[in-house]
């Protein structure tokens, strides 16, 4: 029965993950750049929950929804300024680059929030069917994960923009030839994965409260759900989010926490190097 | 001319006199205490470039640093082993973990920033490990362990003072400056530098890219953990985010870009940039503000990846080669050089 009440929490939780998971992916599949600093993102968004609704009283669901903004805001900002200038660079360059990001973000929090974990009080009520206990919270993250995906859907595959960034994503210098400006779509990539990492952090409100080392921890649960689906692979890391969903609540139950993120994360470093492409991707022939 | 190359020769011989003669000019504690902190740091900083100058770039250099400094503490404090012995278990313990991890990851192609990202993992491992062990092992966890405090007894390498520490760490920095010419004098760096510009090619010229690559991050391991060991020893106190893991690579990555990870001497220059910064915030601001230091650094790091990919030494002594190249240039009277970068 604790096993059961685990994958169901983790399945709950996965919902998040793949959200968080996506906005990343998103980013590698169309501007090919890996976001070391999107969990720091997150993070200085959780904070701006708690600024404006601890501090300046502003409602819940209100303050979310500014610090979504406020984070695709950010991401347009780190886009101008760290990854525009490195696209044409090597790869770890750009890598070293958002890593010195990811510095500055968790640091200028810890400047300004103190090491201290900051939370808001959200009071709400588990929920029990049968025998099976499920947090409220895993079950609005799962609710407004899944409808955001699917929005997300709906706006790759039905409107211009989103097939324009699908074709980028596929091949940008064709697409370019089609008339289609890489470099707009880039943006608006940053805008929607900015975005996406807000409203994961606004799920993540009623879950953690949150301290500035988090954030190097929720990129790493992206990195990893992203590598196990293959980058840029989509629908991979959706199902990899809930994977590593189910495989943290399980073993954490059942061992303890950090054994937990351990096998996560051997399980990545065994994918990066005997299937880089992914569970689901195909291998490209050489 | 010649007076000129030998006074660029003789330049590195002058400052390790006025390093060795320093102490006793000037003894303040506090003085000793940071030059040890730049010597360790700029120790494991040249080690990581042993690699990073061929383009490996290990985001996980902060495991092996941990690596040496919990392996020989955990050794000391539980079962009474010299940290000597430590220090090379330790060593030995990263450079195993760094075969096996390098061997699968070169074996089956993982180069760049994909090796970058599995180095990084690691790291993330490790500490997690470490922290895992707070009770089996007396790790203590995040909040750190203390090293059993004996006075100073040189068979188990606790001295009370810090001169000595100052000349240890001083020798393993020479020592690593040292090897770092071997290598780049050596066949290893040639096949590795062709290895960095395209691994294909020096592949199909039958260079054994792999067992180069396994022996250098092996040797490069190794080494920090050796500087893990002697930095526990200096400081008697680890926690998991100051002696391991992402953070701490990071950190150590950032200093060899920062100085130039290309040149002999630019992780040094580095390193020391960065701790004298450190140190300079903490005593100016106080320690609460040690963050805005980091803060700084991050936005360097941008900076300097975004206008001067070199690093600050690698690009000062570019400018100063071309303007030796162009005068040698000069001299040849006009006839071209076969390649103006070798």
């Amino acid at each position: 029965m604790l096993i059961l009440n685990a994958v169901i929490n983790g399945l709950l939780f996965g919902g998040v993950l793949a959200l968080m998971a996506f906005g990343m992916n998103l980013m590698f599949g169309v501007v090919q750049i890996v976001h070391l600093a999107y969990g720091q993102f997150i993070m200085v968004g959780l904070y701006l929950v708690y600024l404006l609704t601890v501090l300046y009283h502003v409602p819940l669901l209100l303050s979310c929804a500014l610090a979504t903004i406020a984070i695709a805001l950010l991401s347009v900002l780190c886009y101008y300024s760290v990854v525009k200038p490195l696209l044409k660079a090597p790869p770890i360059n750009q890598l070293l680059a958002l890593a010195g990001l990811w510095i500055v973000l968790e640091n200028a929090c810890l400047a300004f929030f103190g090491a201290t974990y900051k939370g808001v009080q959200v009071v709400l009520p588990v929920l029990h069917v049968g025998e099976v206990y499920i947090a409220a919270s895993n079950l609005i993250g799962f609710g407004v994960g899944l409808i955001t995906l699917g929005l997300l859907y709906l706006f790759l595959n039905k409107t211009y923009t989103g097939v324009a960034i699908r074709a980028v994503a596929q091949d940008a210098e064709v697409s370019g030839i089609m008339g289609i400006n890489s470099r707009t779509i880039y943006l608006i990539t940053f805008v929607v994965g900015g975005a996406l990492a807000g409203i994961t952090a606004a799920c993540f409100v009623p879950v953690y409260a949150v301290h500035p080392h988090f954030g190097s921890a929720f990129t790493l649960l992206a990195f990893i759900i992203v590598i196990l689906g293959g980058m840029g692979n989509l629908i991979g890391g959706f199902i990899g989010a809930f994977i590593i969903g189910v495989v943290t609540s399980v073993s954490s139950t059942l061992l303890n926490p950090e054994i937990g993120q351990i096998i996560a994360l051997l399980i990545c470093l065994l994918i990066i190097i005997l299937r880089p492409q992914g569970l689901l991707g195909v291998r490209a022939r050489t | 001319m010649k007076f000129m190359e030998n006074f660029r020769k003789g330049i590195p011989l002058l400052i390790l006199v006025l390093l060795v003669i320093c102490p006793f000019v000037f003894s303040s504690p506090y003085l000793l205490h940071i030059f040890i902190l730049i010597f360790i740091w700029s120790y494991v900083t040249t080690v990581w470039s042993y690699m990073g100058r061929f383009g490996i770039i290990s985001l996980g250099h902060g495991a092996f640093f941990g690596i040496g400094v919990y392996t020989t503490a955990i050794l000391f404090n539980l079962y009474n082993i010299s940290p000597w012995l430590g220090m090379l278990a330790g060593g030995l313990a990263a450079a195993a973990i760094a075969v096996v991890l390098g061997y699968s990851c070169f074996k089956f192609g993982v180069i760049g920033h994909y090796f970058a990202i599995a180095t990084l993992v690691l790291a993330e491992i490790i500490t997690l490990v470490i922290i895992a062990l707070r009770d089996t092992l007396e790790t203590g966890g995040k909040l750190g362990l203390t090293v059993r405090s004996l006075g100073t007894s040189p068979l188990f390498f606790q001295f009370e003072n810090q001169l000595i520490f100052y000349y240890i760490t001083l020798a393993l920095l020479g020592l690593a400056l040292l090897i770092w010419k071997k290598i780049d004098d050596s066949k290893v760096q040639r096949a590795l530098k062709a290895v960095g510009e395209d691994e294909e090619a020096a592949l199909s010229l039958g260079i054994d890219v792999v067992k180069y690559k396994t022996t250098m991050f092996a040797i490069s391991a190794f080494m920090t953990a050796l500087g893990g060991t002697a930095y526990i020893q200096f400081t008697m106190f680890a926690d998991p985010t100051t002696c391991t893991g992402v953070g701490l690579s990071l950190g150590i990555v950032f200093k060899a870009i920062i100085g130039g990870m290309f040149t002999l001497w630019g992780p040094t220059i580095g390193s020391a940039l960065i701790v004298v910064l450190e140190e300079y915030t903490r005593l100016a601001l106080g320690s609460a503000f040690v963050s805005y230091s980091q803060i700084i650094y991050g936005l360097l790091i941008i900076i300097l990846i975004r206008f001067l990919p070199g690093g600050l030494h690698g690009t000062l002594s570019d400018l100063f080669r071309q303007k030796r190249e162009r005068e040698v240039q000069v001299l040849l009277s006009g006839r071209q050089l076969a390649d103006p970068h070798e």
